[in-house]
């Protein structure tokens, strides 16, 4: 089954008489342990349809599932929930509680979860060093660089093993390097933790590193390609030691 | 919960300066409220204690009908009955006979019209404050006993007769047959009370002399009861009534002799509340307009708390806390200042003499000194929190229900 299935997806968005239909007809779906782009020109849809999927905005019309829910049958407080439990956000930027540190973030999500102090701690403690960032636990979202950052931002979306990690064009503030290396990390992760990623780009560095890539123009789906594992470079040491590719 | 609360507490110190603001207005407010209600207080327990000192005590026993007249034709003759009505009762501290009656006095300069007020000295001393108020220079003396045929003015009444203490005095005053009879009296001794009007009119003599004078006897005009505790006069009041049985007697506590008194008392807590109103409306826009504005700067966080799972009630709490934050040390500064600071006036006293002689007139004397009572600590406190939590309602609710759509593109 689909994680993510969407089936002739529209939104239209009304500002003061001007309609602009920002997702025209979109079919797609989601396998469960992909990593896949979403690109295309800037106003093409890739946002809106990221914010669709996570519960975030209300489509127009069509049918969107996020595994096997129909989102337009559920509250504001169970999107909400679900968000919590079953999906991570990665934002651009400015992703962090800007008055918590760097553990304390990650440790957000589990707390919101309901989770035990040691487990908590364990498990931020964990993920953080997981993505490079032991020795920075405790600084605070301004005393850490775009790209450590942006960890911490993978580090949170990742402690409460969603199913699904949404990320909007993560790398789009992040230098090439830095850019290239985070990708490493959420390709490290899809692999060992079999996390469904689904991010939006237009880094061609960042295409290149997906799997899947779709790409969107003016709201539709203009091509759909999936690649052959294994072509890129690049990859982290987590990905190096991946298990054989369930997909090609 | 607690890491809300950890958010909450930091995002008030993340502008330092703008939650100072709000602080320092709120204890300011605090500080205000809690000194002039002190002062309020002390004004208003002054007046009372010093009215109640001055000439009233607590519970007086009179002829019925004569806190409406002040005649002299309304006396009784104290009884032995009466007399043990009033020993048997414990918590009365002490008692004294009286007879109270217009006449004038009459100097080579002058003459005024005051109350005259036969007394027994030694009772009387028990009684009221007369005594401590007496001038303690050499010349000035306190009368000998119920015989007694001196008088005793005060020093302003003195200087407006043009009088000194051994000078006499002529006082002319209406006997029990409506006669009018004049005696020639040498003032023994000058006093001085807290309260003006209490000087202007009110001299005192012997009893004996009055009874004399008047032709009244051994009647008197009131007996004056003073008790342990102030708290007790209606429950002593409605005892006495109860065992006199005697429908030809009054017997009335201080606020129905100072009707003008309590209802002073009442205008003066009126004022206070006038004043609080001002304080708290100055509260609810000051952290109003601070969280609003909090809110609107972080905007785009708020988004991202609620994008990644954070409910609309936990952000309303966070806000309210937020609000909590901020009365809670401006409660704690305000009423620290506010306390010490009228503690320490309690004890020194405000010497409001040097540019309101009126103080006097008010009858609480120059010196206020400010009372402090727990229960409106406490009342402002509780007051202060509750006006903060309305104050930060709508900026919780708005923050709640920010679309974290909107909030993310807001950066
Ligand atoms: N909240 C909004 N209100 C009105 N128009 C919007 C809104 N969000 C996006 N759009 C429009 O929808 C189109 C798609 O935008 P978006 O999904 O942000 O594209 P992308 O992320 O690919 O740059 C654009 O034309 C954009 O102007
Ligand atoms: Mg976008």
């Amino acid at each position: 089954m689909s994680i993510i299935a969407i089936e002739n997806l529209e939104k239209e968005y009304n500002t003061n008489g001007i309609v602009v239909r920002a997702v025209r007809g979109v079919d797609l779906s989601i396998e469960p342990g992909e990593f896949s782009a979403i690109a295309g020109p800037s106003g093409s849809g890739k946002t809106t349809l990221l914010n669709i999927i996570g519960g975030l905005d209300r489509p127009t019309g069509g049918v969107v599932k996020v595994g096997g829910r129909d989102l337009s049958s559920m509250t504001a407080k169970e999107l909400s929930d679900m968000r919590l439990q079953r999906i991570g956000f990665i934002f651009q930027a400015y992703n962090l509680i800007p008055v918590l540190s760097a553990i304390e973030n990650v440790e957000y999500v589990l707390l919101l979860q309901g989770l035990g102090k040691e487990e908590r701690t364990r498990r931020a403690r964990a993920i953080l060093t997981e993505v490079g960032l032991e020795s920075e636990m405790n600084r605070l979202p301004r005393e850490l660089s775009g790209g450590q950052q942006q960890r911490v931002a993978v580090a949170r979306a990742i402690v409460s093993e969603p199913d699904i990690i949404l990320a909007d064009e993560p790398t789009a503030n992040l230098d090439q390097a830095t850019g290239a290396g985070l990708l490493d990390l959420m390709k490290g992760l899809n692999n060992s933790k079999k996390i469904t990623f689904l991010f939006s780009t237009h880094d061609p560095m960042v295409m290149e590193r997906a799997e899947r890539l779709i790409y969107l123009t003016d709201g539709s789906v203009m091509s759909d390609t999936k690649k052959a594992r294994g072509k890129r470079t690049g990859r982290s040491a987590a990905a190096k030691k991946r298990a054989p590719a369930k997909k090609k | 919960m607690k890491i809300i609360l950890s958010i909450a507490w930091r995002n008030l110190w993340r502008n330092k300066r703008r939650s100072l603001v709000v602080i320092s207005s709120i204890s300011l407010g605090i500080f205000a409220m809690i000194l002039s209600m002190g002062i309020m207080n002390g004004m208003n327990r002054q007046m009372v204690e010093n009215t109640i000192s001055t000439s009233l005590g607590h519970i007086a026993v009179h002829r019925a009908g004569f806190q409406d007249n002040m005649k002299l034709e309304y006396n009784f003759f104290p009884s032995e009955k009466i007399i043990a009505a009033v020993e048997k009762e414990k918590r009365v501290k002490a008692y004294a006979p009286r007879i109270k009656s217009q006449c004038m006095l009459r100097s080579s300069e002058a003459s005024r019209g005051v109350m005259i007020v036969g007394i027994d000295p030694e009772r009387e001393k028990k009684l009221t404050k007369i005594y401590e108020y007496m001038l303690k220079d050499k010349e000035s003396a306190f009368l000998s006993g119920p015989g007694d045929d001196a008088i005793l003015i005060s020093k302003s009444l003195a200087k407006r007769l043009d009088l000194l203490v051994g000078d006499k005095l002529v006082l002319m005053i209406q006997d029990r047959e409506k006669e009018i009879v004049g005696v020639g009296m040498t003032v023994r001794g000058l006093f001085e009370s807290p309260v003006d009007s209490f000087d202007q009119f009110v001299a005192f003599t012997g009893l004996s002399t009055l009874q004399k004078l008047t032709g009244l006897e051994k009647n008197i005009s009131e007996i004056n009861i003073l008790l342990y505790n102030k708290e007790d006069v209606d429950q002593v009041k409605a005892g006495l009534l109860e065992g006199l049985a005697d429908k030809n007697l009054e017997v009335l506590s201080w606020k129905d002799m100072a009707p003008s008194l309590v209802s002073a008392v009442k205008l003066f807590d009126t004022m206070m509340y006038i004043f609080f109103a001002i304080v708290f409306i100055t509260v609810i826009f000051s952290i109003a307009n601070t969280l609003i504005m909090a809110i609107m700067e972080r905007f785009h966080e708020i988004g991202v708390m609620k994008s990644i799972g954070t409910r609309p009630n936990r952000i309303f709490s966070m806000v309210m806390m937020e609000a909590a934050g901020l009365a809670f040390v401006g409660l704690a500064a305000g009423v620290a200042l506010g306390g010490a600071v009228t503690a320490l006036l309690s004890v020194t006293g405000i010497d409001l003499s040097f540019y309101m002689e009126s103080m006097r007139s008010l009858g609480t004397g120059s010196v206020i000194y400010p009372a402090i009572k727990a229960m409106d600590i406490f009342m402002a406190m509780v007051i202060v929190l509750v006006t903060t939590i309305i104050a930060a309602l709508y900026p919780a609710v708005k923050a709640a229900r920010i679309k974290p759509l909107d909030a993310l593109h807001y950066i």
